[in-house]
């Protein structure tokens, strides 16, 4: 399995709204237009409820935007059939969720193995490869422990492993230091700094945290469905 | 939903899932239980029918309502292709064996000489051939409806009947149409038969044979005002030559002769019967299933359900393998396999139940009940088909609950 190429991003025009046209609409973006290049480590900020989230999960096609488009490398994906949008996140995605949103019925390794399981990598490849991320991610011997017998840090690393696994070339991290403490925080940046460089990906990171944010070379703020700021480190 | 970890929700919902499976396996148990048993009666029935010795039978509304049977029996036998017309009289009435007080026993009275060429070939071992009664064509005693020649009180007893009451041939058996003893006349019993296994019909253990016109004067069956009809039968069989038994053609128009001559009889072929018998067979099981389809599908709706609450509580799991990339199809195939798992499962069981409960039945329910029970059959094909449809429906369970799966707002479930 070939690492998958890191898409350039763009955002062009790009509105969400939930429950259109009625009483209760709530506008989440609003004409919102945006490129992230291949390998970039953009961080998201703004308040609650800004729309950070729902921008990632447009990026990452679990969600289609109401008016505009979403490019990958040129390429309109945000409408694409939910067939098409699933081959896209399976092949080119990795998320990890601020609350690690490991499957509890499944080992640490199961819960590494199931992107690789539905894209048809056969079982003693994938097997070996979850050994090797649960490795990186400093889970060795943990293979077998239920998210339930897990510490929070040791979750959320079995969820990178888990993002890893079918080696996207984009990584869609929403809080995920959220609710760990400072050194499983450290421990986490540290891991997806590393594979970001050694794999030119793209991470884009959402976050409340300012010492997480000073991490990355990009940082956009979002407020009340618009990006009010797009801060390059020198 | 998928392999291993598919299984393990299965294990997490486990009560749920012993839930619908019960379900099913109840409704399932319903119509294999009544398939079965009422299947086993009719085939048995058609097939006392298809054995028979006799290919077409006359018979009349009312009890013991054909008249001049004695008569009707001569120029039935007078039709082109017919070797035996046996008329029929079934008449409770009471015997006084010595020692043994009054004993209620079914009384079959017939023309001896008639009667064993109308056996069939599973009744003929049963019965001493030809018959040990005396005046083998019963004209002596009718004497051309005046009941006034001699008549031979030669009486033969069922095997049960003898055993019980340690009558044996040569033994004096005295016989009354009441329990009142001065009405009772003294037979000689002559010989014994055996009883065909029965079911569910109306031949007695205790039973026993003797002239037509015996019985006739005994009962008061022999002329009006005490009769309704004078020498009245019940049924006259009618056996075609031998070479004819397999000739539907041959049978129809003795079938039809016979009508023409009693046109206010019902006069029908064994195999019209068993085409009747099949017909109402065919209804009664499409009843059975019907009225079990109520249980199928309260079990299958139960099951849509269990789905549609395992999709309910698994929403952010199935929210999470389809941001993983699992496609919807995949999920809804899942879902539709999980379903059919607990349909197959149900049905097996259901399958199963029935049978040890038919097997119960058989064993310890009632007399009559056990009868039945005993008679049934298991169709596996039957069997199959209802499996398969139990499976089949249980697909629309399962898209029932892939569609709400495939509703799930991924943004919302992973909120």
């Amino acid at each position: 399995m070939k690492p998958v190429q890191a898409p350039a991003i763009e955002l062009v025009g790009v509105e969400r709204t939930y429950a259109a046209g009625e009483a209760d609409e709530v506008r989440a973006l609003r004409g919102v237009d945006l490129a992230v290049g291949s390998g970039e480590f953009v961080s998201l900020e703004g308040p609650s409820g800004c729309g950070k989230t729902t921008l990632l999960n447009l990026i990452g096609l679990l969600d289609a935007p109401t008016v505009g488009e979403v490019r990958w490398d040129g390429r309109s994906v945000g409408r694409r059939t939910d067939r098409e949008r699933s081959r896209l996140r399976l092949e080119g995605v990795g998320f990890i969720f601020q609350r690690f949103y490991l499957l509890p019925s499944l080992t640490a390794r199961e819960n590494v193995e199931l992107p690789m399981r539905t894209r048809g990598v056969e079982r003693a490849e994938r097997q070996r490869r979850a050994s090797e991320l649960l490795s990186e991610v400093g889970l060795t011997g943990r293979e077998r422990a239920y998210p339930h017998q897990l510490s929070g840090g040791e979750e959320q690393r079995v969820a990178v492993a888990r993002a890893l696994a079918n080696q996207p070339g984009l990584l869609l991290a929403d809080e995920p230091t959220g609710e760990l403490d400072r050194v499983n925080t450290e421990g986490i940046l540290t891991l997806l700094e590393q594979v970001r460089k050694e794999r030119n990906a793209t991470l884009l990171l959402v976050t409340h945290n300012p010492s997480v944010s000073r991490r990355a070379h990009r940082h956009l703020t979002l407020e009340d469905g618009r990006v009010t700021s797009d801060l390059r480190e020198p | 939903m998928i392999g291993r970890g598919g299984g393990r929700r299965l294990r997490h919902a486990r009560l749920q899932a012993i839930l619908a499976v019960a379900a099913i396996a109840t409704a399932m148990a319903l119509p294999v239980v009544l398939v079965s048993v009422g299947g086993g009666v009719s085939s048995h029935e058609l097939a006392s029918l298809q054995n028979a010795g006799y290919q077409v039978v006359v018979s009349a509304g009312g009890l013991h309502g054909i008249a001049h049977a004695h008569s009707l029996a001569q120029r039935i036998l007078g039709l082109p292709s017919v070797a035996a017309a046996s008329p029929v009289l079934s008449v409770p009435i009471d015997a006084f064996p010595s020692g043994a007080g009054t004993t209620p026993v079914l009384a079959e009275g017939i023309i001896a000489g008639e009667f064993g060429p109308t056996l069939g070939p599973a009744e003929s071992g049963l019965f001493p051939l030809p018959l040990p009664l005396g005046d083998p064509t019963d004209q002596i005693h009718y004497d051309n409806g005046s009941y006034a020649g001699a008549a031979t009180y030669d009486v033969m007893v069922s095997s049960p009947f003898a055993q019980a009451l340690h009558v044996t041939t040569g033994d004096r058996l005295p016989l009354g149409p009441t329990s009142n003893s001065t009405d009772r006349v003294v037979y000689q019993v002559t010989g014994t038969f055996g009883v065909p296994p029965t079911a569910l019909g109306p031949t007695g253990a205790f039973a026993v044979l003797l002239p037509l016109s015996d019985l006739q004067v005994m009962t008061g069956f022999a002329s009006e005002p005490a009769a309704p009809v004078t020498d009245a039968a019940d049924t006259v069989e009618v056996a075609v030559v031998p070479s004819a038994t397999t000739e539907p053609g041959v049978i129809n128009s003795v079938r039809d002769q016979i009508q023409a001559l009693v046109p206010f009889y019902g006069v029908s072929s064994l195999s019209q019967e068993a085409q009747q018998l099949e017909s109402a067979s065919a209804v009664l099981t499409g009843f059975y299933l019907a009225l079990s389809s109520v249980g199928l599908t309260v079990g299958l709706v139960f099951l849509a359900l269990v789905l549609v609450r395992r999709v309910e509580s698994e929403r952010r799991s199935i929210g999470i393998r389809r941001a993983i990339g699992q496609p919807g199809r995949s999920i809804a195939a899942a879902l539709i396999g999980d379903g059919v798992l607990l349909a197959a499962s149900g049905a097996l069981i259901g399958l199963l139940a029935g049978y040890l409960m038919v097997e119960g039945l058989a064993t310890w329910a009632t007399s009559t009940v056990q009868e039945a029970a005993q008679l049934a059959i298991f169709v596996p094909l039957t069997l199959a088909e209802l499996a398969a449809g139990v499976i089949g429906l249980s697909v629309l369970a399962g898209a029932w609950a892939s569609r709400a799966a495939l509703r799930i707002d991924l943004a919302e479930a992973l909120r």
